[in-house]
């Protein structure tokens, strides 16, 4: 299975956004459709939902969302399937895996408390670091 | 050392001096200079004389001298410029006054004179031979020359002969960067060597688990041997053998026991002495150096913390005359893997099965304000620790007062602190001030181990001018000539009411000095016993306008500043009643009698005692991280600067309460550093003006009520049991481990 990704070659430049925009669809089908096997390698069935990692695929692409040029589109997406392609491949450890897609740029200890809008900015930047 | 300027000045006149002839195309001469072949030649070369338009030269170091008497200043001429120098300076000494750096090895400043090594070899006008300027005095008129071809030539015959018996290791020798050797060869060697046979070797010595010994290396200039005997007071090491036998060693198998030792590895000028815990871990050019304070006794050693990005690589000594000269004991030089161990990285609450879980900052300053909030404000306690700075023990006092407690003191001050004059506190005479006093009287203190540096000064001051000093405490090792007057207070009480034999003694003495130790402070009767103390400076007069004489020497980096800022407990048994018990890196405060129900919290760098009954830990930096104000025993405020980065999720001390007195509703008026110091402005300013002395201005004797107190018979204590362990860093390091296994055996 991982092999045949590994076959794709480097496709010509899209010719218009709607093509790129056609390609990073079929970008996020074939990732979701590799989730039940990077499920499986990783062991990631008691840290995380198919759902929620199809979430965060989703939204590592929102990210880039404002992007209008092809050629960019293009560059990201062909770094998207390398990086799938790396997952798929087992080329990671399974903390790579959590630490990028499963915990997020959120950290360990999330702040789920009151965001609490009183707070002077001292109080603000104590949480945040030592160093202000 | 200012070498590289003399190495310059050698390179420019030796290029003067030597013309590529022809002759020598084909045989190469082995010495690099060939006019300097024939000595006579090169004396009879004519004399220049010397230009008037001299450019003016800066001392070596800025060197002052300080004439006590002008009469006695004579004129000496060096490499032709007329320089005045006290009588009984040595040639040495006037080129450095001259602006001169001479090569040498074994000399050093603060020891005696050996003239053993020959690298200090000048040309003096009118003297047949070269000589050794470290041992010569300076004569009026004397023509001394450090620059001509005799003197370089006996530099390069020394630097050959040194080099002979020296392996060639640089490459894997610790000392590589640094070494006196490795730089003056560099200056003044011959660029190739004649020597075919093999070089001695000298089998290494074990000093203990401080000193490394490369024997092989050593060139015999003795200085660890004077420093040891010295300075350190300890005779345990010796030459051996003479000849091309002879060896630096103890004479037998021997550990070198001595607070100081750590100190040879400075002074040797090659790389036979390393340091032990140092060796190999890194390169001196790769560190980065950070000038500080050593917090680890009341002292303030000045040190500077070399560190290779997160990581401490060693401490070394700063000069600074009037606190530690150029040492510092082994406790400051080793303690510093103390602060890679048992580090609290997360802020931590205790669940209901007794373990530790980390949380976010928000929660556990969360959880502390509601607890705070459900006690009476009388049962709010605080206790700042003994490496606590004087922001962070500000900003507890005021957020303490500002709950409505006043139940907050600095450990190690007891439960009644005098903090109404700073004289009943401080080393008066000041740790440099005790070199003018004639009689000691130590008083419930073993210098020794409660201040290394203060007793070295002691012990210099006895070496020099013969002092007496007597002792009262328990038996203990001082490294002097003392008299063991007794144990007890019957002895102090003897002397107060002068019925004593060395009572003669003191009132004969121009300054007497009394040294009272701060272990007395933990004492019901302590005020009985200050008393009686008081009365005897006033029976010997050594409490005069000119000469303070009655001393306290304190035990711990904050006691100072926390009784300046006046960190004094409301009541005396408030731990007793305490529901709420804020630790502030205190952890020999006896927490037995603490209620079971009273909430704990713990802030602080180690996980040492005081975690074991805490509830919440917050964890803070530790004194190289952080930028902190501590004042020494004599009163010297000086600031820490931080050298590595914080470890894990901990903050400054300050900034922690200052959150959390936000977060309980009391907010605290400043956010920043500044802010805080603006603070302790009102309340201590002297604790401001950094690295000045702020002498006590009133004498307590003065204004003192009647003491009622009767001392108790109870003998004197030891307030260190153990040298090498004394806080939480010392606690979780393993070199002092080691030490106190090794060093610490009866």
């Amino acid at each position: 299975m991982s092999f045949t990704l590994r076959s794709v070659k480097v496709a010509p430049n899209s010719a218009s956004l709607e093509e790129a925009r056609i390609r990073v669809f079929d970008f996020f089908r074939s990732a979701c459709r590799s989730i039940p096997t990077i499920m499986d390698i990783y062991n990631l069935d008691d840290v995380v939902t198919p759902s929620q990692l199809r979430a965060s695929i989703a939204s590592q692409i929102r990210k880039n969302c404002h992007i209008t040029n092809p050629k960019v589109i293009d560059m990201l997406l062909f770094k998207g399937i390398e990086e799938l392609n790396n997952v798929v491949e087992h080329a990671k450890q399974r903390h790579h895996i959590i630490g990028q897609y499963v915990v997020g740029s959120g950290g360990l200890v999330q702040d789920v408390g009151t965001k609490d809008q009183a707070n002077s900015n001292f109080l603000k930047n104590f949480y945040e670091t030592n160093y202000f | 050392m200012g070498l590289g300027l003399l190495a310059s000045r050698a390179l420019r006149s030796s290029r003067l001096l030597t013309s590529p002839s022809p002759r020598f195309s084909f045989l190469r001469p082995i010495v690099s200079t060939p006019e300097l072949q024939n000595p006579e030649a090169a004396q009879a070369q004519p004399e220049a004389p010397p230009p008037a338009d001299l450019p003016k030269r800066a001392p070596v170091a800025g060197a002052r001298v300080h004439f006590t008497n002008p009469e006695d200043a004579i004129e000496v001429f060096v490499d032709g410029y007329p320089v005045k120098i006290p009588k009984g300076f040595t040639v040495l000494q006037a080129c450095e006054v001259a602006g001169v750096d001479i090569p040498r090895f074994c000399y050093h400043s603060r020891l005696s004179i050996a003239g053993n090594c020959r690298m200090c070899l000048v040309e003096v006008e009118k003297s047949p031979k070269p000589v050794a300027s470290c041992a010569m005095p300076a004569l009026p008129g004397m023509k001394i020359k450090t620059d001509t071809p005799i003197a370089k030539k006996a530099r390069e015959g020394v630097m050959e002969f040194l080099l002979m018996n020296h392996p060639l290791d640089c490459p894997i020798c610790d000392q590589g960067g640094e070494c006196d050797l490795q730089d003056q060869s560099m200056a003044f060697g011959s660029d190739r060597g004649r020597f075919t046979e093999m070089k001695r070797s000298v089998v290494d010595k074990n000093l203990g688990p401080l000193v490394k010994t490369v024997m092989t290396r050593c060139i015999q200039c003795t200085r660890c041997v004077r420093f040891a005997t010295e300075v350190a007071g300890v005779q345990d090491l010796g030459m051996l053998g003479r000849g091309s036998g002879e060896e630096i060693g103890t004479y037998v198998e021997k550990l070198m026991t001595s607070e100081l030792s750590g100190n040879v590895i400075d002074i040797c000028p090659v790389g036979a002495l390393t340091s032990k815990p140092f060796a190999f871990k890194a390169r001196n050019w790769e560190l980065k150096g950070t000038e500080s304070i050593d917090v680890t006794d009341a002292v303030g050693s000045n040190i500077r913390i070399d560190s290779r990005g997160p990581e401490i690589m060693r401490i070394l000594p700063r000069l600074n005359e009037d606190i530690n000269e150029e040492w510092i004991s082994d406790k400051t030089r080793f303690f510093y893997d103390g602060l890679k161990r048992q580090r609290l990285n997360d802020p931590m609450i205790r669940g209901s099965d007794g373990r530790f879980k980390a949380v976010s900052w928000r929660d556990a300053l969360a959880v502390i304000a509601e607890v705070i909030h459900q006690v009476k404000p009388e049962e709010i306690v605080g206790v700042a620790g003994k490496l606590s700075d004087a922001e962070s023990m500000m900003v507890l006092k005021d957020f303490l007062n500002r709950m409505g407690s006043n139940n907050v003191w600095c450990e190690g001050n007891g439960m009644h602190p005098n903090a109404d004059l700073r004289s009943g506190y401080l080393l008066n005479s000041g740790i440099s001030g005790l070199e003018k006093a004639d009689a000691f009287l130590l008083v419930g203190t073993q210098p020794r181990v409660e201040a290394a540096m203060v007793n070295a000064r002691i012990r210099k001051t006895v070496r020099a001018t013969e002092a007496k000093v007597g002792y009262i405490g328990p038996p203990t090792d001082l490294n002097y000539d003392h008299q063991h007057l007794g144990t007890t207070t019957q002895t102090l009480k003897e002397i107060a009411e002068n019925r004593h034999p060395f009572c003669s003694t003191l009132s004969n003495a121009k300054n007497p000095s009394i040294i009272v130790g701060a272990g007395i402070f933990e004492r019901g009767d302590k005020d009985a016993i200050f008393a009686a103390i008081e009365t005897i400076a006033k029976n010997c007069k050594a409490i005069r306008p000119d000469w303070n004489g009655l001393n306290v020497l304190l035990l711990n980096a904050a006691q100072a500043a926390a009784l300046d800022l006046g960190l004094v407990p409301e009541s005396q048994n408030c731990i007793e009643s305490a529901k709420f018990l804020y630790l502030m890196g205190a952890d020999d405060v006896s927490l037995e009698k603490l209620p079971s129900d009273a909430f704990v919290v713990y802030q602080g760098h180690h996980g040492d005692r005081g975690v074991y009954r805490a509830n919440v830990i917050l964890p803070a930096s530790a004194f190289t991280e952080k930028e902190g104000t501590y004042e020494n025993t004599e009163g010297c405020a000086q600031q820490t600067l931080p050298a590595v980065p914080t470890v894990g999720d901990a903050r400054d001390d300050w900034k922690i309460i200052r959150a959390l007195s936000e977060v309980a509703g009391a907010r605290l008026p400043y956010d920043t550093v500044s802010g805080v110091r603006s603070r302790i402005r009102v309340v201590a300013p002297n604790l401001l003006r950094v690295d000045e002395r702020e002498a006590a201005t009133f004498s307590s004797s003065l204004v003192k009520p009647e003491i009622k107190q009767e001392m108790s018979s109870e003998p004197f204590g030891s307030a260190v049991e153990n040298f090498y362990m004394t806080d939480s860093i010392t606690r979780a390091s393993k070199i002092m481990a080691q030490c106190s296994a090794m060093l610490l055996k009866k």
